[in-house]
């Protein structure tokens, strides 16, 4: 068991080695992307900090409170599909028939298929929240030990529901669409105070829409250094990520090849 | 047809292309409904807890509806400097060239037409959930009549900015980055997620000052304080912005062209 995963560990740094090295190729276009989502995501500070500006407290949570949840889904956002680049692209790959290439390998089809790609403006995404949380929170050791772990269970979370969503394809047919749309309503919800939502927006939020488990359970572990809090967060993240692996495998046996001549370089 | 009669023609064919792809149509408004709902709860809040009927000046019915005409103008955008980058990468500027027509001209007609089509459906859906959650605010005619003559002069600046970064793909490497940060600096600057009002005292004439607030902040204004000395104010910044940058972009588009090496065969 221990060995099978230290396998598929070493199979995903080689491979976000070499989706990094192939990105340098292209380095004006790599670093311009990353400086970009950096620059955009910053604009959202900016607009929490100059809301605080203007009115201190909303129920109860700071400025550092809202530039904590922009810390950890950008950075969980960004470590999920800085490594994991294909899940975004699973509902165009399964619509138009692309798996077949990944199903000659010889090792788990889901996780070799995820690692495959790399989104290049995720980086940006990343290195934005680890920076906006040291510079602008300024966290002692164990919150900022705290957030590491938190932002790895966030990017757990971001993997398993866009596994979930992209997998809608082997049901619909092209779910290019409706994937995109769920996947921006977590990310919009994950990105405001959760504080602001009261009674079936609130159960949406960890449910169909899991937010709550960026946007509240993290941020409140941070706020009191409260380790159930984390725990419910990481087994909120968990039970997304064995919902789309499920969903996955589940809609495999409906899935029809594309007789696609297709190579990997 | 005269060399001028053609353009409102593609305008028009653009715009009744876009009417046939309901289901794109469709899902950008799931978007646009959550971001308002997102708001509407901010701002909710936000009022109820400064006990305040006015922020900035605004009620916060007229908030919401600030906020409806902001989001249906930023979302509106066609993918203008995506497509003149791709012409650029792939050579089909070289086709367009050959045809009766001014490229430049070309782009703005189509911009126009599917924007057009996106805005009223965004204002419409928009409107629906502005009464639903917060109900009318007074609309004078006059209001509706500036706002509406504020409107093409902002799509037009907005094309002009977008059309200059995608020619920027004859020197970049990428222009993705550059588009990403002047829609996020129009997010901002431009009043999108808050009106320039509830900005710092001292920072207000410099965003009011910048062609930002020109395109976004000053026709979503005017439809909430109608002012008919606010829109001739509105509507010479526009002019003078939009001579300011055809100018530009004239002269970025004859050196750019000289870049063009085409190879018929």
């Amino acid at each position: 068991m221990f060995k099978k995963l230290a396998s598929y560990l070493a199979l995903a740094v080689t491979y976000v080695k070499l989706n990094f090295l192939s990105q340098l190729e292209y380095r004006g276009a790599f670093l311009s992307q990353v400086v970009a989502m950096f620059v955009n995501d910053s604009v959202w500070v900016v607009f929490w900090v100059l809301f605080f500006t203007r009115f201190p407290a909303l129920r109860g949570w700071n400025v550092s409170d809202v530039i904590t949840i922009w810390a950890l889904a950008a950075s969980g956002f960004g470590l999920a599909h800085g490594i994991c680049g294909n899940a975004l692209q699973l509902a165009s790959l399964i619509a138009r028939g692309q798996l077949d290439v990944w199903m000659l390998y010889p090792r788990a089809l889901l996780s070799h298929l995820l690692v495959g790609r790399m989104s290049a403006t995720a980086w940006g995404d990343a290195l934005f929240g680890y920076v906006v949380y040291l510079v602008m929170v300024r966290p002692d050791c164990p919150h900022l030990l705290l957030f590491v772990l938190l932002s790895l269970s966030t990017a757990v979370l971001f993997v398993g529901f866009s596994v979930l969503s992209g997998s809608l394809s082997f049901y619909l047919g092209n779910s290019e669409g409706v994937t995109e749309q769920w996947n921006f309503s977590l990310i919009t919800f994950s990105t405001y105070p959760a504080t602001l939502f009261e009674g079936w927006v609130k159960l949406l939020l960890f449910t169909l829409i899991p937010a709550g488990f960026v946007s509240y359970l993290p941020v409140e572990a941070l706020r009191q250094l409260s380790l159930p809090h984390a725990a419910a967060a990481l087994g909120g993240s968990v039970m997304v990520l064995v919902a789309g692996v499920s969903v996955f495998y589940h809609g495999l046996g409906r899935y029809e090849s594309g007789n696609l001549m297709e190579m990997r370089g | 047809m005269s060399s001028w009669q053609k353009y409102p023609w593609i305008a028009l064919v653009a715009a009744r292309s876009n009417l046939a792809y309901w289901g794109d149509v469709a899902s950008r408004f799931i978007f646009l409904g959550v971001v308002l709902y997102i708001f509407l709860r901010l701002w909710q809040v936000t009022y109820a807890q400064m006990g305040a009927a006015e922020l900035g000046g605004f009620t916060l019915a007229q908030m919401l509806w600030y906020l409806v005409i902001t989001e249906s103008i930023t979302l509106s955008g066609p993918r203008v400097a995506q497509a003149v980058d791709e012409d650029v990468r792939t050579g089909v500027l070289s086709v367009q060239l050959v045809r009766p027509m001014s490229y430049p001209l070309f782009r703005l007609s189509t911009t126009m037409g599917e924007r057009l089509v996106r805005f009223v459906m965004n204002l419409l859906v928009g409107s629906v959930v502005a009464l639903v959650f917060v109900g009318p605010i007074k609309l004078e005619g006059a209001g509706c009549l500036i706002f509406l003559l504020s409107v093409p002069a902002a799509f037009i600046l907005d094309f002009l900015t977008n059309f200059s970064i995608g020619l920027g793909a004859f020197w970049l490497e990428d222009t993705s980055g550059l588009l990403l940060i002047y829609s996020r600096l129009t997010m901002i600057l431009g009043g999108m997620l808050l009106p320039l009002e509830l900005f710092p005292d001292w920072l207000q004439p410099v965003l009011k000052a910048l062609p930002f607030s020109s395109v976004i902040y000053g026709p979503a204004h005017l439809l909430v304080h109608p002012d008919w000395s606010a829109w001739a104010d509105l509507a010479i910044r526009q002019l003078s912005f939009i001579l300011v940058l055809s100018l530009f972009v004239a002269f970025l588009y004859r050196t750019a062209l000289k870049r063009v090496f085409s190879n018929g065969g």
